[in-house]
């Protein structure tokens, strides 16, 4: 077996010398049949004729002789492609057509692929991911809602279902840094254990233990590879090193490797990727009866052989137990445990893989394209086809050569394809909003090149196939006897070139209907009045070390400091500070009492709560709809006041709100009670949603934050105003960092950056399918023209005029794409109710779009048919009848 | 062209060949007119059979081939039998010895 693999291999690779060689030998055997006749006394010339005939075929023996050698097969093929390349040579602008529309819709599907592999199938950098979930309570208004720390640690001891878990949630802080500027950093504070349920071995030292949990135990940090290369030059020697952050002495007990990846939280949301610097451990204070704050995210690893279904089911009936114990019940609150991948995925999935259908779609026009071009040229070949077989070509054999010709088709557009991905990837990433789930990920990977192998191969085949039989199942001598030309007129063959038409037509509808969609989705975001003004607005963020302000008082007089500075900045209008920016998913929601009213049984009077200064509403933009707004004097000397919007008004006062007063006391004393003053407009929850959640704002003066956002709206550029505002800021206190400056149109264009990829990629391929669609009509139109040449010199010659000539043709073009576009509209009504829960505000068979789409599919494919119907006026009935 | 010519059954072409080479290396050439000579002129080994089955056998490493000068001088590749291949010829010489013994009792006994 080994000897008969070497002796082929060693043909293969010596296929030249092989031939010489076998050439030699029959010559050798020639000569000495020569001698021998010519010793029978024969004369030369005679020796030669006898022994040529006694030869027989000299081709065929060697043909039969690479059989034996076992190298028949790849023989066979290189000679095939040979002959295909030969075929392609002498057609340029049929090879260049269906080359170039094949790496296009090849490439784009690749290109897809490459972010759908990077981004939903190649697994998480974690120990076992698909192990991994994260654990939320859940109801209507809340769908993912955080855990209260004491159940969560309740729930860790209890729990059957995981292996290990742990819970975080968000805590920036501020570094003194290496060259004296403080930083900020994006930080967790985390449970003992949270890196081994994510299956991540620190670097150096070790991840914190539940001593740390334990309040009094937090100074401790844990570094990223990152911080600790770029603030502390990589000192191996930094555990048990002291370092300042938020003014405080932490020391580090660790540093994490690089490639730690944040797997994504939800309440002030960093999105999954390795963008945390620091974590720090969560400790456990306050009275553990009282359950009512809920703001840590839980993280689990499942043990094996449970799911996600069976450990929500065993959570949610522990936290009912917990709940009991606890003289309360889980009302309408469930639990969910979701899979990690999916969490950070989330939406995008449903929008790659709706781009991956369309691009699909792009990809069987192409086919479709390429087997009507086939189809054509299958049938100029005829006579070709016909002569080999008559030579005793088997019927395998020329589908064999035809299909080689169309897999290598399809490959030489692969190949292409694949350069066009790597373009079409780096256009991808820039296109895909900056917090688009495991963006930094894409890359066209090895799968990708498997995958575009893959889909050209079967792409050759499926376009190659139906021709190659066609062409295959004819009767040669027909073939011999018969022009080209009319040969083709076979009733089977046109129909399906028609089939294949109104197939391309159709899809193409559904593409451009897809894109309609979502434009029309794209203009109703863009267009929609988010409750305030964007334009000309700054923001920033700070954060208040509570080590240097360490009283409420102190914290009031640095914002109120800030907002007059803020003020005095040459070119500002208005500038204030509040907890918050709408769209940044600022979802902190408390429950109160409101005076003289008691909830529904199993209910609290409930909202989202903010924070602002004076001059917030103004500088965002948001109006003023009744009352009054916060003023310098609403400080702590003060009666307290709140500002509430119309979505809150509106729920439990009829929008009459002005003058009621709330608490968060259960036993209020006269100055617990908060004074309603102002009713403002509504902002949008998230740009493509029409909700706003019920709210309300204290004054900054009352009640400060720690951390707090900066809106300065100012007819200013962005480098000056940047540059006073952190001066600002630094003329109070140096040692602050001034984080995430940013104009709110950036913040807010961020927001519809997902609709706007989807837009534009299923535009793009619209436009593609219509050219694609455009070219197979016009290689029908025109076929089918130059087959009725005759026809036409008939029709002319009995009196018919060029327009009715024209009419005919486009007559026949119009039933074609006619039909098509019914077919496109009954599969886009499908499409819709895919794409539904992808847009906004749009009905999914809005009749304007399907009626706009299918008047422009229609007009562009009888565009592309005009010029062979004109070709068919011109035709001159004396040359037309002639022919035939 | 004599009407005494024997078409040869399937399978002892590859017989004929190792066998005239358990003689010594021969050329193609050589071992079509050697079983022609002795079998006096019944079996004639076609070229168009003999050279894919020479290929045939040398791929199944039965008899392996190189270029040699031939009795005037002329390059002319010779086959020689390997060890397997005269393995081969005991096992199929066996085979045929049984075959032919088979056959001709059932043609004189019936």
């Amino acid at each position: 077996m080994l000897s008969d693999l070497r002796y082929r291999l060693r043909v293969l690779f010596r296929r030249d010398r092989a031939e010489t060689e076998l050439d030699q030998e029959l010559h050798f055997h020639f000569e000495k049949q020569v001698e021998k006749y010519k010793r029978s006394g024969l004369t030369e010339e005679e020796s030669r004729r006898q022994a040529r005939l006694a030869f027989g075929g000299d081709s065929q023996i060697k043909e039969d002789c690479r059989d034996a050698r076992g190298t028949g097969f790849i023989e066979t093929t290189l000679q095939d492609v040979r002959y295909a390349l030969r075929q392609l040579r002498e057609n340029p602008v049929f090879a260049v057509v269906m080359v170039l529309t094949l790496a296009l819709s090849i490439g784009a599907n690749s290109a897809i692929f490459s972010v759908i592999d990077s981004v939903l199938l190649q697994s998480l950098p974690y120990r076992q991911p698909d192990k991994l979930t994260r654990i939320f309570m859940t109801s209507e208004a809340f769908p993912r809602f955080a855990l209260n720390p004491f159940d969560f640690r309740d729930m860790r001891t209890r729990n059957r279902s995981f292996e290990s878990m742990a819970a975080y949630n968000r805590s920036d802080m501020q570094l003194a840094g290496s060259s004296g500027d403080a930083i900020r950093v994006n930080g967790f504070r985390i449970t003992a254990g949270f890196f081994h349920v994510l299956g991540i071995e620190p670097e150096l030292g070790r991840e914190f233990d539940r001593d740390a949990e334990i309040h009094g135990n937090e100074l401790q940090v844990i570094l990223s590879d990152r911080l600790w290369r770029t603030q502390f030059g990589a000192d191996s020697k930094i555990i048990g090193r002291k370092v300042t952050l938020n003014a405080q002495p932490f020391t580090v007990v660790g540093v994490m490797p690089p490639g730690t990846a944040h797997p994504g939280n939800q309440y002030h949301a960093l999105s999954y990727g390795e963008d945390v610097d620091v974590w720090s451990p969560f400790a456990f204070e306050g009275d553990q009866a009282q359950r009512g704050g809920h703001y840590i995210e839980g993280i689990g690893r499942l043990k094996d052989g449970v799911t996600a279904e069976t450990a929500q089911g065993e959570v949610f009936s522990m936290m009912n137990t917990i709940a009991h114990e606890h003289g309360n019940d889980m009302g309408h609150w469930r639990m969910l445990v979701v899979p990690l991948d999916r969490e950070i995925v989330g939406p995008n999935r449903q929008v790659l893989l709706v781009l991956l259908g369309a691009v699909a779609m792009v990809l069987l026009i192409a086919c479709a394209n390429a087997a009507n071009l086939l189809l054509a040229r299958a049938a100029a070949r005829q006579r070709e086809l016909a002569v080999r077989m008559a030579l005793g070509a088997s019927r395998a054999r020329l589908v064999r050569q035809l299909l080689t010709e169309s897999l290598l088709l399809a490959l030489i557009g692969g190949a292409l394809g694949l350069l066009l991905a790597f373009g079409g990837v780096k256009g991808l990433i820039s296109l895909l909003p900056a917090d688009f789930p495991r963006l930094h990920e894409i890359h066209v990977s090895a799968p990708v090149f498997l995958f575009t192998f893959i889909i050209s191969s079967v792409t050759g085949i499926l376009f190659g196939l139906v021709p190659a039989l066609q062409a295959s199942r004819m009767d040669p001598r027909q073939g011999l006897h018969e022009s080209a030309r009319a040969a083709t007129g076979s009733a089977k063959m046109s129909r399906m070139r028609d089939a294949l038409v109104m197939a391309e037509v159709s899809l193409a509808c559904v593409l451009l209907v897809g894109a309609g969609l979502m434009f029309r989705s794209l203009i109703n975001l863009l267009h929609l009045d988010p409750g305030f003004q964007q334009q000309h607005v700054l923001t920033a963020n700070l954060w208040l070390p509570s080590a240097a302000y360490k009283t409420r008082p102190e914290q009031s007089r640095f914002y109120e400091r800030l907002a007059t500075e803020l003020e005095s900045i040459p070119g500002v209008s208005s500038a204030g500070l509040g907890s918050d920016l709408p769209w940044t998913g600022w979802d902190d929601n408390t429950s109160f009492s409101i005076e003289g009213r008691q909830p529904p049984p199993h209910q609290d009077f409930g909202a989202r709560y903010h924070v602002a200064t004076w001059d917030y509403f103004r500088a965002l933009g948001i109006p003023l709809k009744r009352g009054r707004l916060f003023t310098r004097e609403d400080n702590a000397d003060r009666p307290k006041v709140i500002v509430i919007n119309q979505a809150l008004a509106n729920l439990y006062w009829k929008g009459d709100a002005v003058g009621k007063r709330i608490t968060f006391d259960d036993h209020p004393k006269e100055s617990d009670w908060l004074t309603i003053v102002g009713i403002v407009g509504d902002v949008k929850d998230k740009p493509e949603s029409a909700d706003t959640h019920p709210g309300f704002w204290w004054s900054a003066l009352q009640a400060p934050f720690s951390q707090m956002s900066v809106v300065v709206r100012a007819d200013a550029d962005s480098q000056t105003l940047t540059q006073a505002v952190s001066t600002a800021v630094h003329r109070i206190d140096p040692s602050l960092a001034v984080a995430e400056v940013q104009w709110m149109d950036e913040v807010a264009d961020a927001t519809v950056a997902t609709p706007r990829f989807a837009f534009v990629l299923v535009g793009i391929f619209a436009g593609l399918a219509i050219l694609l669609a455009a070219i197979g009509t016009y290689g029908v139109i025109a076929y089918s023209v130059s087959r009725r040449t005759p026809e036409f010199g008939l029709r002319m010659a009995l009196g018919a005029r060029r327009t009715d000539v024209l009419l005919l043709v486009l007559r026949q073009a119009a039933m074609l794409t006619l039909s098509g576009a019914v077919l496109g509209m009954a599969f886009s009504l499908l499409a819709g109710r895919v794409l539904k829960s992808m847009i906004y505000e749009v009905n999914p068979s809005d009749p304007l779009i399907f009626s706009a789409a299918g008047v422009f599919v229609i007009a562009m494919a009888l565009a592309a048919c005009y010029l062979p119907a004109r070709k068919a006026t011109t035709t001159d009935p004396m040359i037309a009848l002639r022919a035939e | 062209m004599s009407d005494e010519r024997l078409d040869l059954p399937q399978g002892t072409l590859d017989l004929l060949i190792l066998r005239t080479l358990a003689v010594g290396p021969q050329h193609g050439w050589a071992i079509s007119e050697r079983v022609q000579q002795v079998s006096s002129d019944v079996l004639r080994i076609q070229q168009g059979s003999l050279y894919p089955a020479l290929h045939r056998l040398e791929r199944r490493g039965w008899i392996k081939a190189k270029w040699g000068t031939s009795d005037n001088n002329r390059r002319a590749k010779y086959y020689e039998l390997t060890r397997a291949g005269q393995k081969q010829l005991d096992v199929e010489t066996e085979a045929w010895r049984r075959l032919t013994v088979a056959v001709g009792q059932i043609l004189e006994s019936m």
